[in-house]
């Protein structure tokens, strides 16, 4: 938690500090609005979904097989095919074409997986079970992204590009089990699905810092600026907390404990953002 | 300036997302030891950690070929994955712990399948069978304890109907031997060999002896499943704590100093934890008078462990055991004034059965049980609890 206040200290600071005008000599009306265009502060929220890839670094299973391959018992990980929701503050200093942007998040993502087994008599060929658990991992973070943009276009309509840094703080977890599966043994071919099963696992991860990079575009309108971004979020901190791996018995019971992991997140947000610097008491800024 | 900021910034997140401790992989763990063979059940014994760090673990499985329970060793790592396994040939069968080490072997009993006669296995700490030692003249080993170098082994002879208490060498080799009666009459003997069968109840025997004074089984004796004390001068035991025929007497005991013990008791599918119980070794008494906590959450009979260990230089007990929502349990105990002090779960989802535990040379537990995979396939489960827990679990 130190750690955690010292770098909200540090990014708080670091955004004041770039908030700081240079310090210019005093000049007449067209240079003065000159000046004044270039830079301004922007503040804004923004919302949207993301897609979510857990990317495994190394395998872990509660089960040891005896009379198989460790291998067949890896998760199969579906890429960016659940998604999640977000919202953002956005608070941004415009300096001569580059911007530095501060985008605390509230962030709710899911990744999916699912294990099969299979048991079985090679004698009898009917004595067979199989059994397949889909699991949904749903985590909730507080973000701290620190991203600089650069405007390629200077129009009405303004691309960028972005890159940055995030921190992010994990402030939820939770699991949903699905059971399924077929038994060939108790007289015929009997597929069932079992109860949903929902176990909390916050215990089971941890925060994690990451790089971020992307593309967005704005849009001046009136006296706000409509934002649209795609950025791509890459983990590259382990997700999961080693030192509780087997600590949830509900997951452990079954055979599952968390790989080690990244998590990878496609963020795609739009929102609105408001100038707070403006050229006269009629609000209007020179953004225009 | 903001460049600085900016790789400050950098430099500082990197620092914050990884918390690895690569030890807490050795150091905690659960592992169920999967196999795909439908019809194929295993049922632990014992666990012991190896020189290496890694574990021996001795199960029973089952046979088609016999009635009794075949003979099962794995092998895992420090990690407690597998390693190897070895399904000891079916002409030996019904395996009996403790897992005891002699000058770095590990021993158990068993019997040949077809004589019924008592072998001493030694086991390397890699999980090989070196050569079996036949023990002449004793058939139907029911309980073993390690004795100095040697041997104490209770057996059941099914010509005189007696359970007897033989002394071994390290050689295996019977130096002393002592039969006591059961009673007259084939009701007496039914229990007896419908347990080593598995077709009736599992009897919780067990033999020991006081340090340098009695020895002790806890087993049938005139009629009744007893904790009996005997010098092996002769038929009739030095003391006696009877049962209630085998509806009620001992089923664990662990002698902490003199004789005061560490015991469980079970009565009409009831159990009691005694944790730290003098007991008279002259003279007859009956279990049922001694009292005890009552634990209706454990399943009948229970099959219960009580391990010895110390917090710091205090003396203190572990019970291990399983409930009815099969989940392995594990109370802990100040036996000097026979107080509680925690309890700890194992296991949820699939059910959970404990068989035995032991002290890990880093300071944890190690607890051994059967977990019914996907609800139905016994298989062998290790818990490994770090030194941590175990300390907050004693303390």
């Amino acid at each position: 938690m130190n750690r955690l206040s010292l770098l909200l200290l540090l990014i708080c600071t670091s955004v004041l500090v770039a908030a700081q005008p240079p310090k210019r000599k005093p000049a007449n009306g067209k240079q003065t609005v000159g000046n004044f265009l270039d830079q301004q502060w922007w503040i804004g929220l923004k919302g949207g979904l993301n897609l979510s890839q857990a990317d495994p670094q190394k395998r872990f299973s509660a089960f040891s097989p005896t009379n198989y391959d460790f291998a067949e018992l890896d998760k199969q990980y579906d890429d960016f095919n659940a998604t999640g929701s977000q919202a953002t503050l956005e608070i941004t200093y415009y300096y001569k074409g580059f911007s530095f942007s501060f985008q605390p998040t509230y962030r709710h993502s899911r990744y999916t997986y699912n294990n099969s087994f299979n048991w079985y008599n090679p004698e009898q060929v009917d004595e067979r079970l199989e059994l397949t658990f889909d699991q949904t991992q749903r985590v909730t973070y507080a973000d701290l992204p620190l991203l600089v943009k650069y405007d390629l276009l200077h129009n009405k309509i303004r691309p960028y590009v972005q890159v940055g840094v995030f921190y992010s703080i994990l402030t939820g977890a939770d699991r949903s089990i699905n059971v399924s599966g077929t038994d060939y043994a108790s007289g015929g071919v009997n597929s069932f699905t079992n109860e949903p099963l929902v176990v909390g696992t916050k215990d089971l991860f941890q925060s994690y810092w990451g790089l971020a990079g992307g593309v967005g575009v704005d849009y001046n309108l009136g006296n706000v600026r409509l934002v649209l971004d795609a950025t791509y979020w890459r983990g590259m901190s382990n997700l999961t907390r080693s030192d509780s791996r087997y600590a949830n018995d509900q997951l452990a019971g079954i055979g599952d404990v968390p790989d080690d992991l990244r998590l990878h997140n496609i963020i795609i947000s739009a929102g609105v953002l408001f100038p707070t610097r403006f050229l006269s008491s009629s609000f209007k800024s020179l953004d225009r | 300036m903001r460049l600085l900021i900016f790789v400050l910034a950098t430099s500082l997140f990197a620092s914050c997302g990884e918390n690895e401790t690569p030890l807490t992989e050795q150091e905690k763990f659960t592992r169920i030891y999967d196999n795909t063979k439908f019809n194929i059940a295993f049922q632990p014994i014992d666990v012991r950690q190896t020189p290496d760090g890694g574990y021996l673990i001795l199960a029973s499985r089952t046979l088609t070929e016999s009635n009794f329970s075949g003979i099962y060793l794995m092998k895992v790592d420090a990690f407690g994955s597998f390693v190897s396994e070895l399904e000891v040939d079916p002409t030996f069968v019904n395996p009996i712990g403790p897992l005891m080490e002699q000058n770095g072997t590990y021993f158990f009993f068993c019997m040949t399948a077809i004589g019924l006669q008592a072998q001493l296995m030694p086991v390397t700490p890699a999980g090989t069978l070196e050569t079996p030692i036949a023990v002449n003249g004793v058939a139907y080993p029911a309980a073993a304890a390690a004795d100095g170098n040697g041997f104490i082994l209770l057996s059941y002879d099914n010509v005189n109907k007696e359970s007897v208490v033989s002394v071994l060498n390290a050689g295996g080799s019977v130096t002393r031997s002592q039969g006591f009666s059961i009673g007259a009459g084939d009701a007496v003997e039914e229990p007896i060999i419908n347990h080593f069968l598995r077709t009736g109840r599992i009897f919780p025997f067990q033999v020991g002896r006081i340090p340098g004074g009695s020895y002790y089984f806890n087993g049938f004796y005139n009629y009744t499943f007893s904790l009996v004390f005997t010098n092996l001068s002769g038929p009739d035991p030095q003391g006696v704590l009877q049962g209630q025929q085998d509806d009620g007497g001992i089923n664990s005991i662990t002698l902490l100093t003199g004789n005061r013990f560490a015991l469980s008791r079970f009565n009409f599918g009831a159990n009691f934890f005694l944790p730290g119980q003098n007991i008279a070794t002259s003279g007859i008494a009956s279990s049922s008078d001694l009292g005890g906590y009552p634990l209706p959450e454990l399943v009948a009979q229970a099959p219960v462990k009580i391990l010895r260990t110390f917090s710091g230089t205090t003396e203190r007990v572990i019970y291990g055991s399983h409930t009815r929502s099969r989940q392995i349990l594990l109370y802990s105990y100040d036996p000097a004034g026979a107080a509680f002090l925690r309890s700890k779960y194992l296991g949820f989802a699939n059910p959970f059965e404990f068989a035995n535990l032991t002290e890990t040379r880093e300071g944890g537990l190690a607890v051994v049980g059967t977990t019914y995979v996907a609800g139905r396939f016994p298989r062998i489960c290790l818990f490994k609890i770090p030194s941590g827990e175990f300390t907050e679990l004693i303390r």
